[in-house]
């Protein structure tokens, strides 16, 4: 007979797996990470106790001021367009269809989803080369000159965002697809006997109705919009100049480059609370935005 | 009628169990690294920039030396980096580990910061074993040496070498009816042969980076982004090898010379071309990328060294359809070089056996295997020869070499130990000053003076 001390027993064998690979592999490297703030270290000497010293750098540090800027600008501007355009193709695909049409697009906007941003960033950077790229060579048979996408610091910015966008907006789409499956249809059926219809029914219907799903969308998107990285690296490396760096980069580059383990730990601290504010803020905004039947 | 089945849930498990329990056994080595060849033993390791093919390519080396030296195992050991900065990371980490190989095949860019914190000097063994040495030494260009001195000391042989010359694409050429440059051109008849070729190519392509980037334009101009000086010492190393010779112990990058008005002079002269639609704005990456732009008659001009040779043959382009030249003169036709060699750690448990590595791979026999094909220019002029590069390089390959013996002032890429920090605010502040009017010129020279002042005013750790 198995008692109840057997059965919290194996329940705990069964977790130990995961949480040692998280203690391990997740726990660990946060707390050395925080540790490692307040010192000074370059991998191959000892660490020197620095204080806050790398963190009143960091107010000063031109980089890293801009590099916070550049990731607010991408993601104000890369999870408006992921979440409209995402919305948008999930209200067309939802829509009357044949349901392999249905299942062809939901499949072709979730498939960038499951590639690896660094090749997809490597062919992006081949097709929006100035010279030879096949936007440009596109252009061109409309009579527009070749736009310098990549290495032009106005535009530089708009193709990583573009690229990204491109990539990641089939997972806010298969949830907002599943939250429109679950609106019922006696909601529109209703909505129509009162006369909305189109604009007014998404509206007034369907946006209120998939609001909890706007919310985990954004949540997510905001988080990963947050930590950029791939897109950027591989496209322009930051550049030109600073223009698309964004504070994961420099916090790569601040570990992997020029060794600096300390301000690269301190960086991603000032990041993580800045997460954890920016999704504190959004749950607070949703008791005002988001209706639950 | 079938009988029901008698196997429990139980047994089922502990078959499963068991199952797994076998495959792990059997797959032991596998896990646990042990069927790599070398691994576990006491070996020599070795450690090079590339993919697994790489190493697997230098093992004909390993193979020969081992027959000379069967009492010295040797593993050679790959790692996969974007650049050189991206690779001394990673070994860095490895120390850091306590996994750091014996010997590192290293680069100009990385010279610097292995010698002033992980190579160990050669110089007693360079004296110790002077005789054997001095054929290498003559067969080698006292420059190439010059630029693995740091404070004195000797740290590395240089075994390849590219200087970054000026590749020209003769189909384009042809096509527009110009002519091939000769080798006292300067910048003006640059500037013209660009504005000559009309068409779908463009006329000068070039990378944003340490190599090949800006600075062979400072060079030619007599002038650099960083402050250059020489250390003093090395004069026994000198007088032993290269008898004559008035060499320094080494280069010394002290500073930021970025506000000097050649180095504005220089931007300006490149601003101009992109201005003009003569040149692009410099892309990052590496120049293979280029190989097949450069093949396919769509890039007029470039600056590469030697290591361009085999790729354009495997790109399928003759040898008469481009040609090199030196880099079009200015105040000076002082050109830019990175040479490459194997650095022995200072962390090395085997230093003796490690010095065995490195005289055995600076012979010719071994260099002879290391580069069968023109992929880098040796750096033993013997070897740049007709049977190197015969129906694969281009009719003048001999300035591949020549290059430093027709511009003695010739200097490495300038890559002090603080390299990875100063390459990322030249290429930031390059591609900034390349994008914009004037005015972005001056203010990116003064970013760009700024990022340098901070690093070089950065106490060093160690």
């Amino acid at each position: 007979m198995t008692t109840d001390r057997d059965s919290a027993l194996l329940r705990w064998l069964f977790l130990a797996p995961t949480m040692l690979g998280i203690g391990i592999f997740v726990v660990l490297p946060i707390v050395g990470s925080l540790v490692l703030a307040f010192f000074r270290w370059d991998i191959i000497t000892a660490p020197q106790f620095v204080g806050l010293a790398n963190f009143t750098a960091m107010a000063t540090d031109r980089t890293v001021g801009i590099s916070f800027l550049n990731t607010a600008v991408f993601v104000l501007f890369a999870v408006t367009a992921q979440l409209v355009v995402a919305m948008l193709l999930a209200v067309l695909v939802s829509s009357r269809m044949p349901g392999w049409l249905r299942v062809f697009f939901r499949s072709t906007f979730f498939f960038p989803l499951v590639l690896s941003a660094a090749s997809v960033s490597i062919l992006m950077k081949y097709l929006f080369n100035e010279s030879y790229g096949v936007i440009n060579w596109l252009l061109s048979l409309l009579g527009i000159p070749a736009v310098p996408w990549l290495t032009s610091p106005q535009w530089a910015m708009v193709v990583v965002i573009a690229v990204y966008v491109w990539q990641n907006f089939g997972f806010s789409f298969l949830l907002f697809v599943g939250g429109l499956s679950a609106i019922p249809t006696e909601v529109y059926e209703a909505g129509s006997i009162d006369g909305a219809t189109g604009w007014r029914q998404f509206r007034h219907l369907t946006l209120p109705l998939v609001s909890p799903t706007v919310l985990v969308a954004s949540v997510m998107a905001i988080i990963s919009a947050l930590q950029v990285f791939d897109q950027p690296y591989v496209l322009t490396r930051g550049g030109p100049g600073d223009s698309t760096r964004t504070v994961v980069m420099v916090i790569y580059e601040s570990a992997f480059r020029e060794l600096e383990f300390g301000r690269a730990s301190a960086i991603g601290l000032v990041l993580m609370i800045l997460i954890m504010l920016v999704t504190a803020v959004q749950f607070r905004l949703a008791r005002r935005f988001v209706f639950y039947q | 009628m079938a009988s029901p089945s008698t196997l429990t849930r139980r047994a089922l498990l502990g078959a499963g169990g068991a199952a797994a329990l076998a495959g792990t056994v059997a797959a032991w080595p596998r896990l646990t690294g042990a069927d790599i060849p070398g691994r576990g033993q006491d070996a020599l390791t070795i450690l090079i920039l590339g993919t697994s093919q790489d190493a697997a390519g230098r093992q004909q080396i390993a193979d020969a030396f081992m027959e000379t030296h069967p009492d010295i195992p040797v593993l050679i050991q790959s790692v996969q980096a974007t650049d050189w900065g991206d690779f001394f990371a990673k070994i860095l980490t490895m120390v850091a580990s306590g996994t750091q190989p014996d010997i590192v095949y290293t680069a100009t860019e990385g010279a610097q910061l292995f010698a002033e914190r992980l190579a160990l000097p050669l110089d007693d063994y360079l004296l110790r074993d002077a005789e054997e040495m001095r054929d290498y030494f003559e067969d080698v260009h006292p420059s190439l040496v010059e630029a693995f001195m740091y404070k004195g000391s000797l740290f590395q042989l240089p075994l390849d070498f590219n200087a970054a010359n000026m590749y020209l694409n003769l189909d384009v050429i042809e096509r527009n009816g110009l002519e091939m440059p000769g080798e006292e051109w300067t910048k003006d008849d640059f500037t013209e042969l660009l504005r000559g070729m009309k068409g779908d190519a463009t006329p000068y392509y070039w990378t944003n980076r340490l190599f090949g980037g800006i600075v062979p334009w400072l060079y030619v101009n007599d002038t650099s982004f960083l402050i250059e000086e020489r250390a003093a010492g090395g004069e026994g190393f000198w007088s032993t090898f290269y008898p004559g010779e008035q060499r320094s112990g080494g280069y010394l990058w002290t500073g930021s010379n970025a506000t000097d008005d050649r180095v504005h002079e220089s931007f300006e002269y490149l601003r101009g071309l992109v201005g003009e639609g003569l040149a692009v704005r410099p892309e990052e990456g590496g120049g293979n990328t280029l190989v097949g732009l450069f093949a396919s008659g769509r890039i007029g001009t470039t600056p590469a060294g030697g290591y361009w040779v085999q790729g354009l043959a495997e790109g399928g382009m003759r040898p008469e359809q481009y040609d090199v030249q030196f880099f079009p003169k200015w105040r000076s036709q002082r050109h830019q070089f990175g040479a490459a060699g194997y650095a022995v750690m200072k962390t090395t448990d085997k230093p003796d056996q490690a010095w065995e590595w490195i005289k055995y791979t600076a012979s010719k026999e071994a260099m002879e295997l290391a580069f069968p094909t023109p992929s880098t220019t040796p750096t033993r002029r013997s070897m740049v020869s007709d049977s190197l590069y015969t129906g694969v390089g281009p009719e003048h390959w001999s300035r591949f070499y020549e290059t430093l013996d027709r511009f003695p002032d010739t200097g490495p890429i300038p890559a002090p130990p603080q390299q990875a920090a100063v390459e990322t605010a030249l290429i930031r502040n390059v591609s900034t000053a390349l994008s914009g009017g004037p005015d972005l010129v001056a203010r990116s020279l003064a970013s760009l003076d700024a990022d340098l002042r901070d690093v070089f005013a950065e106490e060093d750790p160690s």
